[in-house]
């Protein structure tokens, strides 16, 4: 679907040279995902290398892997997803999960739920409790920001409470935190620093359902994403109904957030990054960007969660740790180069 | 198709805390080109805003073609009305080609993939507004009068049947004005597209409209033929200045200038005028007196009244009295004084009551004393003295010789007509 896409644009914008040079982008782009998904297939803390896949432990090790590449992709790609969503929809180039509370209100709903429930309620309960304080914590955000508007609040009011709630979700995060057992405290710690560790096979399942299905409404929705990116108020006069679009918007994007939260903790910097360097590559034009930005982020965090297993085995460093310190540098320097292209204002 | 493009019944519409609109009512028929016109802040863009369907009417009903607007659906919606806003902005790189395309949006299929109908529709709106060289442009990159054509080459790209332009030609080089308005009138003549264009370039839109709709705070004050709008009396009301209508000789066309002239003289006059106002009613007054180039003295006002802040800010000489105080003799007696130091004096529209009566009265005596005296009329509304003293006061000073008033731009012409006869006979 993305190359008939990618085949319109040439249609239209493209021409000869140019033509080839993008498709030739596209070819890199698909050949550097896979060749990392293999690479981080083979490297891991027992070792680099295949391991003997006979033995008991063998297989062992490569189904651990493969369910951590599993866990990496669908974490990234939901961050990453809903970052573009939240971008393009707020036309600002700081939205995020994070800066709009979402996940915030996901991780307090995530530690409530750890430290209350049981295993089973957890697993299968934890997405669906994350989604429905994450869009609770939305509903605050912006209610609060359209306080004195005329019903429509500015970009810079829902950044600035969507900050300020998510500072009031992780301050109570600390108190339960803090009062909780010492098991309840392991419990929450391990999950907030962000972790690929793979969780229960149901739980898994149901986040992959949510994370397909979040993906696909937002590629539905990309088309009209692009004409949100002139205001509501030309997209009103285009002929769409924007402030559904909005809202629609909004509830896949916080789907994706809180989905991945409650699968992997609060690792942060791919929602935010991700997007724009995708977007300095392929251009602004959501009906590319979307699964562009799902595959990269994906694949993104696949690789810092290989070096986070492997860079000081048997010591496991925080993925969010990986993803910022060895993701920063590099994005920043492809930043440096494209800024126009990923966000021009 | 109904013969009417774009009827307003009885709207009135705005937003939360604030109308904006106030009962207006009227009728463009298909074909017509209309300018809408009026000062800033008068509501045309939030006529055009109702008339899109981006404001539902706090009563009355707007309607597209005979079609209440909120019951047609947004995709036809937009077939019929185009609207060119004010200012596009795209903060992500999303070139021209891209922009232009959007105008196609609702009419693509789900996934966004143009027909080829929507690509000719594109490109011949782009080689119409001379946006084609622009294509693979950013946007956001482009100079305001090139933004301008291209959110027209967007608009135009929707193909609709009624255009409503708010002031966005008047970031375009004339060269490419031009080329946008002959643009929009073939479409006015061939396709018989309706066309509603806000605009401030009173004379251009006199050249080119067929129909004038002059709006004033939220109403309709007046709509017709540009001879029959653009008259002097009713645009001075309205925009609250010298305006001059001249017929050009070649062209046959109206012209509406301001008056220069006035504008040369403005320096010190060396006329001193005495104000008596409070609770706000003097601020626009001072404002008015000190931009034609009066010295403005003012009171007796009471401290902390808003005349008072303003004329404290405005370093206007002000005799002041103590907070819900009622005047006393030294104040009058300052007053006074200002009042044999002024040429004329002007009395606000504030309401009387027992406290400030005194004003009057010093008007009065102002008066007796051969000083021009200025009244806003309609005191009979303002009087909340006991057995109406203030009405009585006024009836007696308008027979002794004191002028009315009423707007702001007749205050202003009487001030200089009868200062100037002044000086003459001296």
């Amino acid at each position: 679907m993305g190359m008939k896409d990618a085949e319109f644009c040439a249609d239209n914008s493209f021409t000869g040279n140019r033509r080839i040079k993008s498709w030739l982008r596209f070819f890199l782009f698909f050949a550097a995902i896979i060749l990392l998904l293999a690479l981080s297939m083979l490297i891991g803390p027992s070792g680099i290398g295949i391991p003997d896949s006979h033995s008991f432990s063998g297989s062992a090790i490569m189904s651990l892997r493969f369910s951590r590449l599993l866990m990496g992709m669908m974490t990234g790609a939901a961050l990453s997803a809903s970052g573009v969503v939240f971008q393009a929809l707020l036309r600002n180039p700081l939205a995020e999960p994070y800066v709009l509370g979402v996940s915030g209100g996901a991780g307090l709903g995530a530690t409530i739920s750890i430290l209350a429930g049981s295993g089973l309620f957890v697993s299968f309960g934890l997405p669906v409790v994350a989604f429905l304080s994450a869009v609770l914590t939305l509903m605050v955000v912006y209610g609060i920001a359209s306080q004195g508007s005329s019903g429509h609040p500015s970009v810079y009011s829902l950044i600035l409470s969507g900050v300020i709630v998510s500072s009031i979700c992780s301050s109570v995060i600390m108190f339960l935190v803090s009062t909780a057992s010492v098991e309840g405290m392991h419990n929450v710690i391990w999950w907030m620093l962000g972790s690929l560790q793979p969780v229960s096979y149901s739980q898994q399942l149901l986040s992959a359902v949510l994370i397909i299905g979040g993906l696909s409404g937002i590629w539905l929705l990309s088309p009209r994403l692009n004409a949100l990116a002139l205001g509501r108020e030309v997209a009103h006069y285009q002929g769409l109904h924007a402030d559904l679009l909005l809202v629609v918007g909004l509830l896949f994007a916080t789907l994706l957030a809180a989905t991945a939260v409650s699968l992997s903790g609060m690792i942060g910097f791919v929602g935010l990054i991700v997007p724009h360097v995708m977007r300095a590559f392929i251009g602004p034009d959501n009906r590319k960007l979307v699964p562009f930005a799902a595959l990269g982020g994906g694949t993104f965090l696949v690789v810092c969660d290989a070096l986070a297993r492997t860079l000081l085995a048997p010591v496991e460093i925080p993925v969010g740790v990986v993803t910022a310190l060895a993701g920063g540098p590099f994005f920043l320097i492809i930043l440096q180069r494209r800024m126009k292209q990923a966000w021009i204002a | 198709m109904e013969q009417n493009a774009l009827t307003f019944r009885n709207v009135s519409s705005g937003y939360k805390h604030r109308k904006v609109l106030d009962n207006v009512s009227f009728t463009i028929g298909t074909g017509e080109f209309v300018s809408l016109i009026g000062p800033n802040g008068c509501g045309k863009s939030t006529l055009l805003k109702t008339a899109a369907a981006l404001l539902k009417p706090l009563s009355g009903v707007a309607e597209l073609f005979g079609r209440d607007v909120h019951c047609i659906k947004p995709a036809l919606r937009a077939s019929l009305l185009g609207v060119v806003p004010q200012k596009i902005e795209s903060p992500m790189a999303f070139t021209v080609g891209q922009i232009v395309m959007n105008g196609r949006i609702s009419s693509m299929g789900r996934w966004g993939i143009p027909s080829s109908l929507d690509q000719d529709l594109v490109e011949r709106s782009m080689i119409y507004t001379d946006v084609l060289g622009l294509r693979e442009r950013y946007f956001t990159e482009l100079s305001g009068g090139e933004q301008q054509r291209v959110a027209l080459a967007m608009v135009l790209a929707q193909d609709p049947k009624i255009i409503m332009l708010d002031e966005s030609i008047s970031h375009l080089d004339i060269n490419h004005r031009q080329e946008v308005l002959q643009i929009l009138m073939n479409l006015n003549r061939e396709k018989q597209m309706t066309i509603l264009l806000v605009s401030h370039d009173l004379t251009l839109s006199a050249s080119i409209s067929d129909r004038f709709l002059l709006m004033d705070s939220g109403k309709l004050i007046k709509t017709g033929t540009p001879a029959e709008v653009l008259q002097p009396r009713v645009l001075s009301t309205v925009y609250n200045c010298n305006l001059r209508v001249q017929q050009d000789p070649y062209t046959g066309y109206l012209q509406v200038s301001g008056a220069v002239d006035s504008l040369h003289r403005r320096k010190k006059l060396n006329r001193s005028i005495h104000v008596i106002a409070g609770g706000g009613c003097g601020i626009e007054l001072y404002r008015r007196l000190l931009i034609e180039g009066y010295e403005v003295t003012t009171g007796v006002l009471n401290r902390l009244d808003s005349d008072a802040e303003a004329a404290r800010a405005l370093n206007i000489k002000a005799v002041l009295e103590q907070p819900f105080s009622p005047v006393g003799n030294d104040a009058i007696a300052e007053a006074l004084q200002m009042i044999d130091n002024a040429d004329a004096v002007i009395l606000s529209q504030v309401p009387f009551g027992s406290g400030n009566l005194v004003n009057l009265e010093l008007a009065s005596k102002a008066l007796k004393r051969g000083k021009t005296v200025l009244l806003a009329k309609g005191i009979a509304d303002r009087d909340y003295t006991d057995g109406r003293a203030a009405l009585k006061l006024v009836t007696g000073l308008l027979k002794d010789g004191a002028l009315g008033w009423e707007s702001m731009q007749e205050l202003m012409l009487q001030l200089s007509n009868t200062l100037t006869t002044d000086f003459d006979d001296q």
